[in-house]
């Protein structure tokens, strides 16, 4: 045999429980990076190409590889270029630190959120089960409330280190603005744990296997807060305050150029398309086909690992339908004004938010009163 | 298997040490912002413990309240007041400060010894571990089911407390007129 | 498994930290953090605790400490801010009216 080492290297690599799950959450780490990171280019993209359709422009379509242009789809790859090698200025004055940790204090969160959406039903490979979300736990819920709740800091940090009026009021705006609407999100979100009876999604979903148990119909309130909510948690239009253009040059990112500059515009699409996924997960069944169960789809098919391409595939698009009406509504509602923001926030969203819960916990308890 | 038993335990350790490492920070930074990212940092990796001690909802919580909403209060006070790093050279050791740290330090070594000399059943992992929360439905569950009947009362006044200081906020940062106009 | 008292070691050094932080600094917001720092440091024994016997109580008194920090920040800022307002600094040395 070959020589002895003193250590036992073939023990650590049986295939046990743990390195299962270790070599299951490398993969669908990696596989959920890479496919994030393809995001913003995709989404900058249909955010040039949608508004010009709807004002009757033509929007980018010059860039192109010889005379395929592809309807301008690499003017996207080309911006991304340009923004990552372009030389980095660095403000005088700025608390340097905190300057270059602000974009990873945005993102970071943002990529973490994504780890605990559900994407598919559980895979079945050689007898281990291996769910769909990077990590799955019993309190998915509380936990992306809190993570997402940490990307405060990337703003304020960076409009305070950048040592500039206009970064600090921008980033003092935002993060009051964040702040404000994360209470009535997550107070949406209280009706669907008490009606589905628990903060693990995967359960949530798995609760929404026919058509009219899905969250849209149980909670029909609560999505109409969530999805106004959703707009002002990544400061996008109507609420953009923070990077009103025609007061605050660009808010909080105003110093920031180049890859850092990119870095927060990571940040934003990823967050967007997580909170589009999370409300496809709690108000449209997440991975769930419309119409068919999930048992009826793995008699149909006859494994659970032919459902899940499916129920990726249709989280995807629910999620992208999301996504279409965060575009949709940036290019046809104006901007508002900040006192009617924050009092959209406080004296509508969490009233309503508030009354809400107590309905229906009214309503679940005579309902469930034997 | 046996060779991967060291990982929570190193995990542990690696987890005090920045924890360790981030309370230094926050007493020791001479600027008030950098003292409020490291107590972030430090709240994130408590939570880290709390979570590889099986308490996932007090974990979500701590992460939650304390690290998402109460430093960020702490962070915006200071960019507000726009406060300048603070001088440290001017701290002085007297006498009694110096006896109240050795008497904290003495007070913690005899409660620990004792600790560690009349309870030598405390390493054995009790019924909360893992596998035992999952029978008992999870440990939201768990802990809801304490929450809501034999601290039913602390709770309801807990909300009264949080009533009591959202008013007493306003009243003491409200600009008084009074003094303004004087 | 853990010992217990690696918690409890881990606990004081971190209460130490935030007691020398109320003690030595001279920025009121700096001995803000400092308590919560000693809260947090109290929060671990808790939880450890709980682990450790078995009982869920110790969770729960955490979630207690939690609000009673978060009152304990936003008055204690209020105040911070009112302070500020009415000296133009929130240095302890400068702040001794009560000392006559």
């Amino acid at each position: 045999m070959g020589m002895n080492l003193g250590i036992d290297f073939s023990s650590l690599l049986q295939w046990n429980d743990f390195t299962v799950d270790l070599a299951a959450f490398a993969v669908k780490f990696a596989i959920l990076v890479g496919g994030l990171l393809q995001l913003p280019p995709l989404l900058v993209w249909i955010e040039r190409r949608v508004p010009a359709l709807m004002q009757r422009r033509r929007g980018p379509n010059r860039v192109g590889i010889f005379k395929w242009r592809l309807y301008g789809l690499l003017q996207s790859l080309a911006d991304t270029v340009k923004l990552i090698f372009k030389e980095e200025v660095v403000p005088d004055g700025a608390h340097k630190v905190f300057y270059h940790l602000a974009p990873v204090f945005c993102v970071f969160p943002a990529f973490l959120v994504a780890c605990a959406i559900p994407y598919g039903p559980d895979l079945a490979i050689y007898g281990y089960k291996i769910p769909l979300s990077v990590v799955r736990m019993d309190v998915g819920f509380l936990f992306i409330f809190a993570i997402s709740s940490l990307a405060v800091y990337g703003v304020a940090l960076a409009g305070w280190a950048s040592n500039n009026k206009y970064s600090l009021m921008g980033s003092l705006r935002a993060s009051a603005q964040m702040i404000s609407y994360e209470i009535p999100l997550g107070m949406s979100l209280i009706p669907i744990v008490l009606i589905y009876g628990t903060l693990d999604l995967g359960k949530i979903v798995e609760a929404q296997n026919s058509f009219f148990q899905w969250g849209v119909f149980t909670a029909p309130v609560s999505l109409l807060i969530f999805v106004i909510c959703m707009f002002a948690e990544t400061n996008r239009a109507p609420f953009d305050l923070a990077e009103a253009e025609g007061e605050l040059v660009a808010g909080f990112h105003t110093e920031y150029n180049s890859a850092k500059f990119a870095a927060f515009f990571l940040g934003e699409y990823v967050s967007m398309f997580v909170l589009s996924c999370l409300a496809s997960t709690v108000f449209f069944g997440g991975w769930q086909v419309p119409f068919v169960s999930y048992d009826a789809l793995v008699t149909m098919l006859g494994s659970p690992n032919f459902v899940a391409p499916i129920g990726i595939l249709m989280l995807l698009l629910k999620a992208a339908f999301f996504m279409w009406v965060y575009i949709w509504v940036r290019w046809t509602l104006p901007r508002f004004r900040y006192d009617q923001l924050m009092s959209l926030g406080w004296k509508f969203m969490l009233p309503i938010g508030l009354a809400n819960v107590v309905v229906t916990a009214i309503v679940l308890a005579v309902l469930r009163f034997k | 298997m046996e060779a991967l038993y060291f990982v929570p335990e190193m995990l542990f350790y690696v987890i005090s040490g920045l924890i360790l490492l981030s309370s230094i920070m926050v007493v020791a930074a001479r600027n008030p912002v950098t003292s409020a990212i490291f107590l972030v940092v430090d709240l994130f990796f408590v939570a880290a413990l709390y979570a590889q001690l099986d308490a996932h909802f007090t974990a979500a919580i701590q992460v939650l309240v304390y690290a998402g909403a109460i430093v960020v209060l702490f962070v915006f006070v200071i960019m507000i007041l726009n406060l300048k790093p603070d001088a440290l050279r001017g701290i002085r050791f007297s006498l009694g400060e110096a006896l109240v740290l050795l008497i904290t330090l003495a007070g913690f070594v005899i409660v620990g010894s004792e600790l560690a000399r009349t309870a030598p059943d405390l390493t054995t992992p009790g019924n909360l571990g893992s596998a035992a929360i999952e029978m008992a439905g999870g440990n939201t569950y768990v802990v809801a089911m304490r929450m809501f009947t034999a601290f039913l009362w602390p709770f309801e006044m807990a909300s009264v407390l949080i009533l009591l200081a959202i008013v007493a906020c306003v009243m003491i940062a409200k600009k008084d007129k009074r003094v303004t106009k004087s | 498994m853990i010992p217990v008292e690696n918690y409890f070691v881990l606990s004081s050094l971190v209460f130490l930290c935030g007691l020398a932080g109320v003690m030595f600094r001279r920025n009121l917001i700096m001995v803000l953090m400092s308590i919560e720092l000693m809260l947090n440091a109290v929060n671990i024994i808790f939880v450890a605790a709980s682990r450790h016997l078995a009982q869920v109580d110790g969770q729960i008194m955490v979630l207690f400490v939690i609000t009673v920090a978060a009152c304990e920040a936003a008055v204690g800022l209020a105040m911070v801010i009112a302070l500020f307002r009415r000296y133009g600094t929130v240095n302890t040395e400068f702040l001794r009216l009560l000392r006559g």
